[in-house]
């Protein structure tokens, strides 16, 4: 419960935040001394045009660059290796270990091009709200009294913020001029946002950044939307007692913002 | 490109908010929340004497009518002897341990400290810290 009214709060504050600045950045109406400070220099105003200007040069082998929205859902399995946990806890293993996959889901942008005007490739920034099934890979037991149990217990549901980019190939299926399948493949890195519980922190075993290798398939209906299926094989990126394999599969859709809105 | 500004902005304020990180007193505080508010029922003693030779151990059943014990969550603790006073989990040298102020019947204080073996939710194994052999203490909350 405690945790619950944690994240509501949270995502009410980002809520907030969002409406504020958006209120902000979309006034139109320029005050008094706005209308007088048009007409002075803004080194930092200059600067940043610069910036912007240099960016454009940097990138200009990115072409196209359609922005889309894309939701997806996520069956996610993680590994849990817990010997380097020395704290003397139990939590039995049968209690906690259900080695299936369990259904999250994830929201976000992505931005599909071509590079060179010869390579496809997307990138995609969201945030995955992700359940977990649990596979712990050592039992112990302490005899004559306590089989079978973990010292660990792992979160088996968090939030991430993710990041990736994938390079995209398309197959020479059907007919290319209307549907499109594509064979991708990339990494990916997600950071853990929600709040990690006390028992994952135990000797050192809290782990916030999980890099990822992603493969899978698209297909691209005449430009309409997009349907992805992709595997997502990740490992944490920091050393840590308790080493975690996740793996996931996200079945997804995306449509172009153009379309949208 | 001011949304994607605004998305930047909320996305780096929530990473700010979730920030958490192991403490000293954080494996005492699972321990704790694992100990507190059960009953923990004594199921077996066991008392592991050596001879010259080779160790003998005494297992003695104690069944779970006969002793249990209670740790509260404000830090008091009870037993069904009629024991009562305050208790502490400490990490001391790596050792867990649970530290105890206690009063008999008659009020006259003592002191037991218990090296905690093992602790979960609902199995509890702890050895008594005193001179010669130790004696382990096999609770569950069943």
């Amino acid at each position: 419960m405690g945790l619950a009214n944690t994240f509501l709060h949270r995502v009410l504050c980002i809520f907030l935040l969002t409406i504020f600045v958006g209120s902000t950045v979309h006034a139109q109406t320029l005050t008094k001394k706005q209308q007088d400070s048009a007409f002075l220099l803004h080194p930092g105003q200059e600067r940043m045009r610069k910036i912007k200007k240099s960016l454009a040069k940097a990138f200009v082998n990115f072409t196209g660059n359609d922005l889309s929205l894309y939701g997806s859902l996520n069956l996610s399995k993680q590994k849990i290796n817990d010997n380097g946990i020395t704290a003397p806890i139990n939590y039995l293993y049968n209690s906690l270990n259900n080695n299936s996959y369990e259904a999250g889901f994830s929201g976000g942008f992505r931005i599909d091009g071509m590079f060179k005007e010869k390579h496809l490739y997307s990138f995609s920034l969201g945030i995955n709200r992700i359940a977990v099934g649990n596979n712990y890979q050592n039992i112990y037991s302490l005899a004559p009294f306590i089989d079978d149990f973990t010292h660990f217990k792992a979160d088996n549901v968090f939030t991430t913020l993710n990041i990736t980019a994938h390079y995209k190939k398309l197959l020479p299926v059907n007919d290319m001029n209307k549907y499109k399948f594509y064979a991708v493949i990339g990494p990916s890195f997600d950071y853990k946002i929600s709040s990690i519980s006390e028992e994952n922190l135990i000797n050192g075993a809290g782990n916030r950044a999980i890099i990822n290798g992603d493969f899978g398939g698209e297909f691209d209906n005449k430009g309409y939307y997009v349907l992805f299926a992709h595997y997502k094989y990740g490992v944490n990126i920091k050393s840590s007692s308790v080493p975690i394999q996740l793996n996931r599969f996200e079945i997804g859709m995306s449509i172009k913002t153009k379309d949208l809105f | 490109m001011k949304l994607l500004y605004t998305l930047l902005i909320a996305i780096s304020t929530f990473t700010l908010f979730s920030c958490s990180k192991e403490t000293s007193t954080t494996q005492a505080n699972v321990m704790n929340n694992l100990l507190t508010n059960k009953n923990w029922y004594l199921d077996y003693s066991i008392t592991e004497a050596t001879n010259s030779t080779t160790p003998v151990v005494v297992k003695s059943y104690v069944g779970q009518s006969t002793y249990f014990i209670t740790y509260l969550k404000n830090g008091d603790t009870k037993d069904s002897d009629g024991i009562t006073g305050t208790y502490t989990v400490e990490l001391i040298n790596g050792a867990s341990q649970i530290h105890k102020q206690l009063k008999t019947g008659n009020g006259n204080p003592f002191e037991v400290i218990y090296n905690i073996i093992s602790v979960g939710e609902s199995n509890m194994v702890l050895s008594k810290v005193v001179t010669g052999p130790a004696t382990k203490l096999y609770f569950t909350t069943k």
